[in-house]
């Protein structure tokens, strides 16, 4: 029985060695797979063109976020179809939930992608400095189809520079900014004009909440909701405070910690005291803000411009008679008349460094800037969210529910026209976005900082702490973490 | 042949246990990147983790929390099981006990947004009620400190109070009825039957129960990714979240390592006193 017994042992301890050998084979691998300088693209693809098809279709394996369809079934034909237009043979996943995760897991673990989707440029720089991402630099500046203005406004590229200059991503789609969203069928109804100082805002928010705007007798709606701090740039505009870190003589400042904010999370105080702001702002998600904003609890939200177009397509498709109209609106103006508005982290694609299929992935990345990958990833599938006859594009019922999006809901591209223009009060909303949104400022300690500053600015937006307590301690606390100067 | 019948048992934990323990272990003594080297830098992740005040905030909200579920999370079954031992209608009782066993049942994910729902302040039942018996005006439960704990707490002796009563009424079947009828012959009330027949037969499993509930003191982790909020953030944060934090938000895989053993340590030495307290050895 001993003998049997150790045999058994020196089995499992077998399989256990072996195991290990081979996760120390696929660390050793990854270990060589350092960050590389890419090779320039021989000649840049043509917009619209397909790559050369082999007698082997070259690999490429892509783990995405929002590209992808809508239910795992449609997320295979969406790979089918990417297969089919590019002549690569594709592998799409989409995890369901918990992406950063998944993508941490396949990260840590050395499994091999030719692309990931990501929209944090905080974590993207982290990525950046553990040695994951492969410098697109050369890749981008030489190719015809990423270098054309037409295609990506040469500025655009500044928002995923590093400091030294380089570029380690592409766009996946145009990604605007956030702002005010109003019920301008509610104003229009209450005769209330589009407010530009806080004493203005402050009644158009206070006529939602008293002036029965739903007309529905009870006295059931809110004049704001957010989703916490989630996003009042478009308010804390009118001190002309800047969200995140502001460089000042070259010393790091978080405005919203500052004494200017203090009559700003007062007057908030003031909106939850008088029942005017949706007592759930605490522990609202975006979600639960955006059903209340449908749902007509409340009148006002702060959220991004392309959702102005899908509250608005929302509602009609639900009742083609609504007189539901959400608008997207200018901040309130600062002191010196700035207006200030934030511009979102943006969507884009990188190659690992241990990607075993770079060059296709280049190909892919030149692809979803083209036509064909731009009407991929707007309206989706070809026979499945669409037809064309005779160059008209007709949507089919997934197609309208689908909302004109498989990862691409807006792009850069000037040279191909949305086949079915822009959801209602799109345009308008991306208008003020690119007038006045600008990108903010992430510096290394900001997730430590933004829970010291979300701590004491809820509290004191909610009347629990006055607010010059709170500043004061957010001040105190930030210092003694060495995250303000 | 015996031993082979082990094989999938001890497989299965050298995969999925000890494996990534050891690997962990690992990890928390290198400089760990996602890709490329990772150089082996001694103590310091750990030494980085001891003098973290975040660290020891959360070790001691999961103290508060985890001690608080523990004893509320021992008494509140036990004495469900108690009284509903006393039930004499069988369906009765049957329905009572699915009833509360249904929450064990569902995700943290669903049970945290049912508890965020009641107590929402304006559309909550929890208010609504309270303004209408008391006529106090609502209270934002889950955006004050004052009740983060509480509510914590509340919520998870909720979730888990259907299993842990079903342990014990398990135990109280299994109790021999001769001690009943020994004790009534010698005229013993309902109560004296037991306070002196129930109660410590049941010791052995609520010896169980007290070391299950021990153990998963430092694993708690989605009932406060659920319900936490920025507000109550510094009141709730328990260490596994300290970990989640540092290792996916903030990608210092090496810190969170060293964290999550010492999340491993504290339980270890937790689980060994709760042992010794309760004589678990000890039949």
């Amino acid at each position: 029985m001993k003998v049997k017994f150790t045999a058994l042992l020196s089995a499992i301890f077998a399989v256990t060695i072996l195991l290990s050998a081979c996760s120390n084979s696929s660390k050793n691998n990854n270990s060589d797979a350092s960050p590389s300088p890419a090779a320039p693209s021989p000649t840049g693809t043509e917009a619209g063109s397909s790559a050369e098809p082999s007698a082997q279709p070259e690999k490429l394996r892509i783990l995405a976020a929002n590209v992808g369809g809508k239910t795992p079934e449609e997320t295979a034909l969406f790979q089918q179809e990417l297969s089919k237009r590019t002549g690569f043979e594709v592998t799409l996943e989409k995890p369901a939930s918990d992406y950063d995760q998944k993508q941490l897991t396949a990260l840590s673990s050395g499994e091999k992608y030719d692309l990931m989707e990501i929209s944090d440029l905080a974590k993207f720089r982290n990525f950046i400095s553990q040695g994951v991402v492969t410098d697109l630099t050369d890749f981008v500046t030489s190719s015809s189809m990423l270098s054309d203005p037409a295609v990506i406004p040469s500025a655009e590229w500044d928002l995923l520079k590093t400091e030294d200059g380089k570029i380690y991503g592409v766009f996946s789609k145009f990604q605007g900014a956030t702002m005010p969203i109003v019920r301008q069928d509610w104003m229009d109804k209450l005769g209330l004009q589009q407010p530009k100082t806080l004493d203005e805002l402050y009644k158009v928010l206070k006529a939602f909440k008293e002036k029965d705007p739903d007309e529905n007798g009870k006295a059931d709606t809110y004049g704001l909701s957010t989703a916490g701090l989630y996003e009042i740039q478009g308010i804390m505009s009118a001190a002309g405070l800047k969200a995140r870190y502001v460089m000042k003589d070259g010393k790091r400042t978080i405005p919203y910690a500052t004494d200017a904010a203090i009559p700003m999370y007062e007057w908030f105080a003031k909106l939850v005291k008088e029942g005017i702001m949706d007592p759930n702002f605490v522990t609202n998600d975006t979600a639960k803000m955006r059903n209340l904003f449908l749902t007509d609890r409340v009148g006002m939200v702060t959220y991004w411009d392309a959702w102005v177009g899908m509250f608005n397509n929302l509602k009609k498709q639900e009742d083609p008679n609504t007189k539901f109209v959400a608008k997207g609106i200018e901040s309130i103006p600062g002191p010196d008349g700035t207006i200030l508005m934030r511009r979102g982290d943006p969507d884009f694609w990188f190659i690992p460094a241990n990607a075993e299929h770079p060059e296709a992935a280049k190909k892919f990345l030149e692809f979803w800037h083209s036509q064909e990958g731009i009407i991929l990833g707007s309206l989706g599938i070809e026979g499945e969210d669409y037809t064309v006859s005779n160059g008209t594009y007709t949507l089919t019922e997934n197609g309208k529910a689908h909302n004109l999006d498989h990862g691409v809901p807006f792009w850069y591209n000037t040279k191909v026209e949305p086949p079915f223009g822009k959801l209602p009060g799109v345009q308008e909303a991306q208008d003020l976005a690119t007038k006045y949104a600008t990108l903010e400022l992430a510096l290394p300690g900001w997730p430590d900082a933004e829970k010291i500053l979300q701590n004491y600015a809820l509290k004191a937006m909610s009347g629990q702490m006055p607010a010059k307590d709170a500043v004061a301690a957010m001040q105190k606390e930030l210092k003694a973490a060495n995250l303000i100067d | 042949m015996l031993y082979l019948m082990m094989v999938p048992v001890v497989a299965y934990f050298i995969l999925f246990a000890y494996y990534p323990l050891v690997k962990g272990l690992q990890v928390s003594f290198q400089d760990y990147r996602l890709m490329g080297n990772r150089p082996y830098i001694g103590f310091h992740n750990f030494e980085t983790v001891l003098h973290d005040p975040m660290f020891w905030r959360s070790f001691w909200n999961t103290l508060w929390i985890g001690a608080g579920i523990m004893i509320c999370g021992f008494l509140a079954p036990l004495i469900l099981a108690l009284s509903l031992n006393e039930v004499l209608q069988n369906w009765y009782k049957k329905t009572a006990q699915m009833i509360l066993y249904i929450p064990h049942l569902l995700s943290w994910v669903v049970v945290g947004g049912i508890w965020i729902f009641l107590l929402s302040p304006d559309t909550g039942l929890v208010n609504l009620l309270l303004v209408k018996l008391t006529g106090h005006s609502p209270i934002h439960f889950l955006s004050q400190e004052s009740w983060a704990r509480s509510i914590m707490i509340g919520s998870a002796v909720w979730k888990d109070m259907g299993y842990n009563c079903i342990l014990f009424l398990a135990g109280i079947v299994g109790i021999n009825p001769s001690l009943y009828e020994a004790a009534r012959m010698d005229g013993a009330t309902r109560w004296q039957q037991v306070r002196f027949v129930t109660v410590p037969q049941l010791m052995n499993t609520m010896k169980v129960v007290i070391l299950l509930n021990t153990m998963g003191i430092f694993r708690i982790f989605d009932q406060v990714f659920v319900m936490r909020n920025p507000a109550i953030a510094r009141k709730v944060d328990v260490l596994m979240m300290y970990t989640y934090q540092k290792g996916i938000m903030e990608i210092r895989i090496g810190v969170a390592a060293a964290a999550s053993f010492f999340v491993v340590l504290f339980t270890l030495l937790i689980t060994m006193a709760v042992r010794k307290l309760t004589r678990f050895d000890e039949v």
